[in-house]
């Protein structure tokens, strides 16, 4: 048996050779082989076997010889693909431009709410120390004795934190206050919020500074930090270093740094810094462990555990304060400031996040409703394509290249959906910004989201189409070119099931959004206890304090105002808290609760119109003893357990102050409208003021009285412009977050039933151009428009139906979650549910109807002539 | 010579092909430029030259009929075209040209 070559060079030479040289050079290999073999044996001629192979590894050997009739490569392919694609979107035009629209305005949605979800997320999350900032909270007792987190504490805490403790790298306090009065070269602005902080804040959070050095500022009580905006505002330019600012006429600043300007997504909206020293000058300062005031932020030293460290500084307060009944306090961390704020008994329980979570959901939703419309729409168009599917297949076409067709196609079809959306997006944006009250822009700079724009697009082409590319490439062809093709289709379900899910959205947001604007509703005709029309309210700034009972006099002498009343805060907030008021019938678990306070000298019931139940208002001009004379409201009564509440004395615990019942006033809501309202203690004149209340004298006109006013308030306050606030307005804001939500919710419950709609107009023209010919045949045998009408939308409605009754109980569900956050909030009623489904079904039918009604008044010679 | 497009290499082998015509294959060229050179020449090498010479013209080629030694494939017989011999004749020319002016005492020296 003669020799053999070896066997492995050959099989590498038949898998690297060009085919067509294949048997020439394997013939050579094996000839010189054996010739080899003879001559100088089977061992040489093997090792020069493999020697002789490496001859043949050159690219004149590899190289394929291009074929006469080339076969299609899969760029070829591809390029065929998106010529098809291009073809199908030109040629029908109608269902083109519903899939697109469709995209397009899902796409959109969605693009608008990940923006917003975007600069949620991203809040404050820039400062490089992010994982080491903390907010120091106080924990202490709520109205109804549950533990009550508050996001302040006393001014000395920060240094203390500091000092004793060494994981401490730096404290923080910072004092907001926008009444400061900026002058520079004769010019004034006032209204501009500053803050006062320790010399740590810059180290603390990361706002860059364009110029100045970035170490000690905010060190010299005449320096101060000025943002570009302000400098621009200031001086006309961003060159504002050294320059000269003065504040409220007595103290200059000299400007040490300017700062970039703050991004959008942070808690500051600080424009200028001055130095904490500058607290202590204005007698600001408050030493006492016992008032809490300025919010407190720590930056722990690299790995020190937050959690650990907040158990450890738990009763910092009760050690300074030598008392075991006040606060005590634990570390917020930053992760969870802006997303995480709302606290139940204590604990972060959520907040923002739930309405991140929601329109995160709802931004999903409004994808997947265009998705399922494209998926659906392609799927009817099916039948029209089956023929062309058919051929193709016939023609060799695999099932994986017609995935690849359809994916393609849907593809292109979201890409220029995609392009639309964007035009769309930047149309919407202004009105989307002040809609959410935020600052988005599309970032087309940055390279991270075209990236994700386009992983967006690719997500959303493949979703929308898997199905059709799964569903169309897995027909038969033998059925395809089958007369009963149609036949068997018409009855398909997942079609229907598609067209529930999108009707089921859309239900689900318009319920959301009527449940909302109820509770709305409810809330603004809540009674609020006061009377809050042509009232104003004008804060103390400059000379105002100074010179109030003057002012006071002149606007009543000059027939402007009814009554003049100053106060600790707007009447539509909360003054203060405190905690620890002991009164004789106390229970002692009420002692430790948390009442409001507020304050007035004199006139409080006529000018607020709150209504007095029991007693006498508070009036320092007739009872000098009123000082220390304090209204109840009813809740602070109940709280008490008081029978007769007039007359009894309530002490403050810290200072041991004895407070004298004149009278009690019938409950008014502060704060939150859907809150209960808490127990409230109306101090006299001795207490603090920060404002002042004006009830004009009705009848003439506001405009009017408020140039008298002005005129008055320049008189004694000329320093400063006239600032003043409606107490209406005021009141109006607590429901901001409300009607946003509201309008939110509408908007986006417009937008899915205008796709949905989209869909079902699309589906409805593919199904009554199926049944042509039975409409003709019913025609014929005498059944009205009327009646093929109906019979044709029957169908339709089924599904909007039973979409109705899956988005009841969900809905219902939802809401009720919802509304557990209002105290005061309205029960889910099922005329919502009736309006809503009424709503679905008209605006279904009216959909549906184009398309039927047109075939239904078509003559039925033209569909029965044809075969 | 019009252009220098004639490898030493190539210019050998297809000296090898006059010479075997009408049974000039690779494995047959390898063989005799071995035995004339005694380099080892791969194959390959040759083929490849072939390959070159082929699409430049200057050979033409057939497929021959199948052996057993082959494992019963076929073969590929080259012949020169017109065109190869011409170059070849041109080449020789130049050379002779050359060697003729080579004067004797340069000769001596590398003897």
């Amino acid at each position: 048996m003669p020799p053999l070559p070896p066997r492995f060079p050959d099989r590498i030479l038949s898998w690297l050779i060009a085919p067509h040289l294949r048997e020439e050079v394997l013939g050579d290999m094996h000839e010189r082989f054996f010739r080899r073999a003879e001559q100088l044996g089977e061992v040489k001629a093997r090792r020069r076997y493999w020697r002789d192979m490496l001859a043949y590894c050159r690219p004149a050997f590899i190289k394929r010889q291009p074929e006469e009739f080339p076969n299609p490569t899969s760029i070829a392919m591809l390029r065929n693909h998106f010529k098809m694609a291009f073809r199908n979107l030109i040629g029908g035009k109608s269902f083109s431009f519903i899939n697109i629209a469709g995209l397009a305005v899902g796409m959109a949605g969605a693009v608008l709410i990940l923006l917003w979800l975007h600069n949620e997320i991203s809040f404050d999350q820039f400062h490089a120390n992010k994982d080491r900032l903390y907010q120091v909270y106080g924990l202490t007792g709520n109205t109804d004795g549950a533990p009550f987190a508050i996001p302040i504490t006393s001014q000395p805490l920060a240094p203390a934190l500091k000092k004793d403790y060494p994981e401490v790298e730096a404290t923080a306090r910072v004092a907001a206050n926008d009444k400061f009065l900026l002058t520079v070269d004769n010019k004034s602005f006032t209204g501009i919020e500053g803050n006062m902080v320790d010399p740590a804040f810059l180290q603390l959070f990361s706002f860059p500074l364009v110029a100045g050095s970035p170490s000690d500022q905010l060190i010299d009580i005449h320096s101060i930090v000025i943002t570009e905006k302000l400098a621009r505002k200031l001086f006309g330019t961003d060159d504002a270093l050294h320059k000269t600012i003065r504040l409220d006429s007595e103290d200059n600043f000299t400007v040490t740094g300017v700062l970039k300007d703050l991004p959008p997504n942070t808690r500051f909206t600080f424009e200028y810094l001055l130095p904490w020293d500058y607290v202590k000058k204005i007698g600001w300062s408050n030493e006492s462990w016992l008032s809490n005031n300025t919010p407190t932020y720590v930056l722990l030293k690299p790995n020190t555990n937050g959690a650990a460290f907040s158990e450890k500084i738990k009763d910092l307060t009760r050690r300074y304060a030598g008392r075991t009944d006040v606060w005590t306090h634990f570390l917020f961390p930053l992760d969870q400031w802006h997303l995480y704020a709302r606290f139940e008994n204590g604990k972060p329980v959520g907040g923002r996040i739930e309405t991140v979570r929601i329109f995160g959901l709802i931004a999903a939703f409004i994808v997947l409703i265009a998705c399922i419309n494209f998926m659906n729409l392609s799927t009817a168009r099916s039948e029209k394509r089956a023929k062309e599917i058919g051929v193709r297949k016939v023609a060799g076409a695999g099932r994986g290249l017609l995935i690849g067709q359809f994916i393609v196609e849907a593809f292109l079809t979201t890409v220029v959906g995609g392009f639309f959306a964007l035009l769309l997006v930047q149309l919407a944006l202004p009105v989307f910004n002040t809609l959410v009250n935020a600052q988005l822009a599309i970032p087309y700079s940055s390279y991270g989201f075209w990236l994700s724009a386009l992983g967006f697009m690719l997500l959303t082409g493949l979703l929308a189409g898997s199905y059709p590319a799964f569903y169309l490439s897995s027909f038969q062809p033998i059925s395809m070119f089958n007369q009963q093709f149609k036949k068997a289709r018409l009855g398909l379900s997942p079609r229907k099931f598609l067209v529930v899910l999108q009707f089921t959205f859309a239900i689900i947001l318009v319920i959301a959004t009527i449940v909302v604007r109820d509770q709305i509703i409810f809330a603004q005709e809540r009674d609020k206890g006061y009377a809050n029309n042509d009232l104003i309210r004008v804060d103390f700034v400059g000379d105002i304090e100074k010179n109030y009972l003057a002012i006071k006099q002149e606007l009543i002498h000059s027939g402007v105002a009814e009554s003049v009343t100053k106060t600790m805060s707007s009447v539509t907030k909360v003054g203060s808290r405190t905690w620890g008021l002991r009164w004789t019938g106390e229970d002692p678990a009420d002692t430790n609760t948390s009442i409001s306070l507020f304050s007035a000298d004199a006139d409080l019931v006529k000018t607020a119109g709150l209504k007095l139940i029991e007693g006498r208002d508070i009036d320092i001009e007739k009872y000098p003893a009123d000082s220390f004379s304090v209204l109840l409201n009813e809740s602070a009564v109940k709280l008490m357990g008081f029978k007769n509440p007039v007359g009894q004395v309530i002490t403050q615990p810290y200072s041991g102050q004895t407070w004298r019942v004149v009278g009690v006033v019938k409950d008014y809501i502060v704060d939150s409208p859907y809150a209960k309202i808490p127990p409230i203690v109306i101090e006299g004149a001795g207490a603090w003021f920060s404002t002042m209340h004006i009830k004009f004298k009705p009848g003439a006109d506001t405009s009017d009285k408020l140039e008298k006013t002005e005129e008055i308030f320049r008189k004694y306050n000329a320093a400063y412009p006239f600032d003043y606030q409606f107490i209406d307005q005021e009141y109006a804001r607590n429901f901001d977050n409300e009607q946003r939500t509201k309008t939110l919710a509408g908007l986006f419950a417009a937008l899915a039933i205008l796709i949905s709609c989209l869909g079902l107009f699309g589906l409805t023209s593919f199904t009554v151009e199926q049944r042509r010919k039975e409409i003709g045949i019913r025609k014929v045998l005498g059944s009205t428009v009327g009646q093929i009408v109906a019979f044709l939308s029957k169908d339709f409605l089924k599904l909007v139906l039973v979409a109705f009754g899956i988005a009841i109980p969900i809905t219902w569900y939802a809401m009720n979650q919802w509304l557990q956050d209002f105290t005061y909030r309205i029960g889910i009623s099922w005329w919502i549910f009736a309006v809503a489904g009424i709503i679905a079904v008209l605006i279904a039918l009216l959909t549906v109807s184009f398309h039927t009604i047109k075939a239904a008044l078509m003559n039925p010679v033209r569909s029965l002539r044809s075969e | 010579m019009r252009r220098s497009d004639l490898g030493e290499f190539e210019e050998v082998v297809l000296l090898t092909v006059a010479v075997m015509v009408p049974k000039a294959y690779s494995v047959i060229i390898a063989e005799e430029l071995e035995r004339e050179t005694g380099q080892p020449v791969s194959t390959g090498a040759v083929h490849a030259a072939l390959q070159r010479l082929e699409q430049k013209g200057y050979v033409s080629s057939v497929l021959g009929e199948a052996t057993a030694e082959r494992g019963g494939r076929r073969k590929r017989l080259f012949t020169v075209t017109a065109l190869g011999g011409r170059v070849l004749t041109e080449v020789r020319s130049v050379r002779e040209r050359l060697w003729e002016r080579i004067v004797p005492p340069t000769m001596l020296e590398w003897s």
